[in-house]
């Protein structure tokens, strides 16, 4: 039975003074009683509006320009308010993208309840019933008598999907409801979801970028690019044959870390501007198969192997069956590949006598204490001493404890306890672990901004590693700022990390003022030059460019020039990638695996990304609530984990 | 409770600081703090006057003992309320004469400040919750328009509709001559009859800022995604506009209103002045025009309490209001 079918739906954005944006064209799909169906698309291709459409909850600027959405055979977008207040819930429920401000953070969860219960004349015992829903999610009794913001996120997003929940709906729209979640606790959301929709059989649609996640969930998939729907199949058949371009492109930037080999490509190019029209197909310009013909004629979404599919090449039936290797030379081969000796050697050139052995044997030969899969500060320091390369930085048994004062009382947190770690020229060590595990304390004690409470930090020179080495935690003032040069980061948030006013010059000269002294035209050549070793070609067409004129990889990649700029010794990247498009982050692992390889850098790659850790590490270092649990060579750490944490890190992982 | 306990000590310890900074600064400067003041306030090259100096000097109290026993003096003599004779208005003492205009600011401004945020609030409230449409657009236009105006071209305007054309009410003053102060019915009708000009004056620019504010706050409210979720909930839309717009965009108006009621203290010297209204503001301006530093020192020193207590009562207010800053200071 067809429970939700959208027809041809259309929505707009017209801000003021700005051009429309056609956000979701011509949208057509149906959703069946109790069916699972996820809605794939990278950020801004329209997930989030075609949800809020569905959900009548569009709010100007946003317009739905065309199209029906009939729910149980009623049209959402004709009905009476009354009608639509009591459809809503009852019938069609929602966990919002970010439940972090999805609860009214002045009353408490009971209430929030409550009114949802009163809104459609529940007659039940709201204690009672709300308690019930409670255990549902597993949580306690107690969170009812809670406000939101004495909740963590991951207790939010549970209490939104017992909301959600509540009067028992027939479709739940889910989006991205655990994004931003830590991997184990969106592990066990989404696992607690499946055994909720078997037991009380709800439909839903779930909307994520998150590739794995939808695929081992959803029954069927809808795949969205820049508005339209491109692919609608089977989860099973989608997986093993994608027939859209776009989607061999996502399903190639994705892969299970797990697996003996991993490898994945990024798409080039970028989404196209949704607020001019195109007459041809929309992926065109980033297809690799495209033809003549795509860049005059528009595809429609029509039948093919099973589904619906959006692609002339593909309806011609002149796709290539298998997918092609890389849709672009854009590959991070892992270290690991089987056969890839040489590359492991490419991308680690420090270790020379890793080149040509097979590769466990090079990732053995790289870490001397491979042999034991735990760990203790003793352990990582002689190795250290022991390796053919001196470390270049040296964290040995380090403490940090916070104290908060609070009137008399004192209270004590321990940050990290006990850290041992060493890195090396040209070499990229993982730091892996959950928020609040501790991995970003540890790379603010490395450079410098914290001290730590016992143990120390050595630095082993800018020059050759010989010498006294630097006691970085002792460091103050002017010793420090120049320290600092040696260690740059990479933050996360590409968008956060550059000053929206000022050009791309400007970001890179500042560095290259402050620690190289260089001016005017010098400091304007060496920042084009610095652009081009990051990729952007020609420097030129960038230099003078504001962050918003940028791509969100094109950004990272500035962020990252800009690292470099005082030509570093040792690079810390804190969860580079993880607010990038998936179909880009392939490019920029790329790129700073081969920044490692050419510049002899050290890295310390820090992450909760088990693939992309696969991806670029040497070797990883698992931390667990401020203590290391586990560490080794990547391959060994992610194909045989010895540590339950670290078990149960790689268990959230979907398997495929 | 912690938090209300915090917020009171931390209310103490302003209330100390401001005091005592009050009689610090006099005497901080170097030479006669006396004549330091006098001359100051004078302006360079004026003569200084001998009777101004001793008003100053009773003021400061007398210069005997160390600072420490000055200051235990001064203390004191402010929670005595002795704040000196008042120079202008010899023999009358400064708390006397404060006494007398208090009354008349704290009716006037009070009442309206009060009705102002009760209206204000209402009409912002009602905007938001009929957002983009005609009332919308009647209420923020109409508020944004009168704001333009100045006050006193508004207060002029009501002097000369409705004392001089009209004569409904009188033109100026606090009471008629044929009455005099006191709990009498006569007293009462006239002080009412006076204050209806200037009170409506407060009323009708009053409320501006409050329904601005209250209705932009309402709106931001609504468009979060806790109230998005309320109307997916299937929520009345009554009940989604005061619980979840409402209730959370008063929040930073409470603040505001409560520094509002505080500084009444210092009158509103500018509707005082047009209406001859006897009350904080016009003896503020008489106290400068007048060179009468005690009375001054005097008013200031009542506007910063008067400000710090409404500033401690917004606090707990806002404690009972908002659960996230209770548990932000305990965290
Ligand atoms: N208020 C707005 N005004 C103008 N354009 C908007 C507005 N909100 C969204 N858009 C545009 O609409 C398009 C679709 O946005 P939408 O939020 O639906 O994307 P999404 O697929 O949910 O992305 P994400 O994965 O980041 O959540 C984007 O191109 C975005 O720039
Ligand atoms: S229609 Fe052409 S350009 Fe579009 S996806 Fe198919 S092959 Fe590529
Ligand atoms: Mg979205």
């Amino acid at each position: 039975m067809t429970l939700l079918e959208v027809d041809q739906l259309s929505v707009t954005y017209t801000p003021r003074d700005q051009p429309a944006v056609r956000a979701v064209r011509d949208v057509s799909f149906t959703i069946s009683d109790g069916e699972f169906v996820g809605l794939l698309g990278e950020s801004g291709c329209g997930k989030s509006t075609l949800g809020n459409a569905l959900l009548r909850l569009l709010s100007p600027p946003a317009r739905i320009i065309g199209g029906r959405v009939l729910f149980d055979g009623a049209d959402l977008a004709t009905l009476h308010t009354r009608q639509l207040r009591e459809l809503r819930w009852t019938n069609l429920s929602t966990v919002f993208q970010s439940s972090m401000n999805s609860l009214n953070p002045v009353i408490r969860i009971r209430e929030q309840f409550a009114d949802t219960f009163a809104a459609h004349r529940v007659t039940d015992n709201v204690d009672t019933r709300a308690a019930e829903l409670m255990e549902l999610v597993s949580l306690d009794r107690r969170v009812l008598r809670a406000f939101p913001h004495e909740l963590s996120g991951g207790m939010k997003q549970r209490v939104a999907l017992a909301l959600a929940l509540a009067l028992r709906p027939k479709l739940v729209l889910l989006d991205e409801p655990t994004t931003g979640l830590d991997v184990v606790v969106q592990r066990s959301i989404l696992d607690r979801l499946a055994e909720l929709r078997q037991e009380l059989g709800f439909a839903v649609l779930f909307i994520s970028h998150d590739l794995g996640t939808v695929l081992q969930m959803a029954d069927r998939v809808l795949v969205m690019y820049a508005g339209e729907i491109v692919e609608n199949r089977p989860a099973a058949e989608l997986r093993s044959d994608p027939r859209h371009p776009y989607t061999r492109g996502l399903l190639g930037s994705y892969a299970d870390p797990r697996q003996p080999e991993v490898r994945i490509t990024s798409i080039p190019g970028r989404t196209p501007d949704l607020s001019v029209s195109h007459p041809g197909c929309l992926f065109a310009p980033r297809c690799p198969y495209a033809e003549d013909a795509c860049t005059q004629t528009h595809p429609a979404l029509l039948p093919d192997h099973g589904g619906l599919v959006r692609c002339l090449v593909a309806q011609a039936d002149r796709l290539p069956t298998t997918p092609p290797g890389p849709l672009t030379g854009a590959t991070v081969d892992p270290a690991f590949v089987a056969t890839g000796g040489a590359e492991v050697a490419s991308i680690s050139p420090g270790i020379a006598d890793a080149a040509g052995t097979s590769s466990a044997g090079a990732a053995g030969a790289r870490s001397p204490n491979a042999g034991s899969g735990s760990l203790s500060a003793a352990d990582t320091d002689e190795a250290t001493g022991a390796g053919e390369t001196a470390a270049i930085l040296v964290v040995h048994d380090v403490h940090k404890r916070y104290t908060t004062r609070k009137g008399l009382r004192t209270n004590t947190v321990t940050a990290i306890s006990g850290v041992s770690l060493a890195l090396h020229r040209g070499r990229v060590t993982a730091l892996v672990g959950q928020s609040g595990s501790g991995k970003t304390t540890i790379a603010r004690l490395i450079t410098g901004i914290e001290r730590p409470t016992t143990g120390e930090v050595r630095f082993n020179g800018g020059g050759d590693g010989d010498g006294d080495p630097t006691r970085v935690d002792r460091l103050r003032g002017r010793a420090l700022r120049d320290y600092r040069r040696h260690v740059q980061m990479v933050f996360q948030d590409p968008f956060a990390a550059l000053n929206p006013t000022r050009t791309v010059a400007y970001a890179l000269s500042r560095p290259l003022v402050n620690y190289g002294g260089l001016r005017g035209g010098a400091a304007r050549d060496r920042a084009a030059e610095l652009l081009e070793s990051v990729g952007l070609f020609p420097a030129g067409q960038f230099l003078d460019k504001l962050p918003h004129q940028l791509s969100g990889g094109q950004r990272q990649r500035v962020v990252t020039a800009r690292a470099l700029a005082p030509d570093p010794a040792v690079l810390i990247a804190d969860e580079p990638i993880s607010m990038l498009d998936v179909s880009i982050r392939a490019e920029i692992l790329e790129l700073l695996a081969d920044l490692v390889r050419t510049r002899r850098l050290a890295m310390l790659y820090i992450t909760h990304d088990l693939l992309s850790a696969r991806l670029l590490a040497d070797e990883v270092l698992v931390l667990n609530r401020g203590e290391l649990v586990e560490s080794g060579p990547t391959a060994e750490v992610i194909g045989a984990p010895r540590n339950d944490y670290t078990k149960l890190l790689l268990d959230s992982i979907p398997r495929l | 409770m912690a938090y209300f306990a915090r917020r009171f000590a931390f209310f103490l310890a302003t209330l100390w600081a401001a005091v005592t900074l009050n009689f610090l600064i006099p005497r901080l400067q170097p030479g006669d703090p006396a004549e330091a003041i006098v001359s100051r306030i004078g302006g360079k090259g004026q003569a200084v006057d001998p009777a101004q100096l001793e008003a100053v000097r009773t003021m400061l109290g007398a210069p005997g003992g160390n600072l420490f026993e000055q200051y235990v003096r001064y203390l004191g003599a402010v929670f005595s309320g002795d704040f000196g004779v008042s120079y202008s208005y010899f023999p009358y003492s400064v708390t006397h004469m404060i006494g007398e205009a208090l009354p008349w600011t704290l009716v006037l401004v009070g009442v309206t400040q009060i009705l102002s945020f009760v209206i204000g609030t209402l009409l912002g409230t009602w905007a938001a919750y009929r957002r983009n449409t005609r009332v919308d657009s009647v209420i923020t236009l109409g508020s944004t328009f009168v704001g333009t105006l100045p006050f006193f071209w508004i207060a002029l305007l009501l002097i000369y509709v409705f004392a001089i054309t009209l004569r409904w009410f009188p033109e100026r003053g606090g009471y008629g001559g044929g009455s005099s102060p006191g709990w009498n019915w006569l007293f009462i009708s006239d002080a009412f009859q006076h204050s209806v000009l200037p009170g409506l004056a407060l009323l009708i620019t009053g409320p501006i800022g409050w329904i601005i504010g209250m209705r932009n706050n309402m709106v931001q409210s609504l468009g979060e995604d806790h109230a998005r979720l309320a109307v997916a909930r299937g929520l009345p839309e009554r009940r989604i506009a005061i619980t979840y717009g409402a209730r959370i965009a008063i929040l930073p108006n409470v603040t505001g209103f409560a520094i509002a009621l505080g500084s009444i203290l210092g009158g509103t010297v500018l509707v005082e002045t047009v209406f001859n209204y006897p009350g904080m503001g016009r003896l503020l301006l008489e106290s400068v025009s007048n060179k009468d530093f005690p009375l001054m020192q005097a008013i200031f020193l009542f506007t910063t309490i008067g400000v710090l207590i409404a500033n401690f009562l917004a606090d707990i207010l806002y404690g009972f209001l908002d659960p996230r800053v209770r548990k932000a200071e305990n965290s």
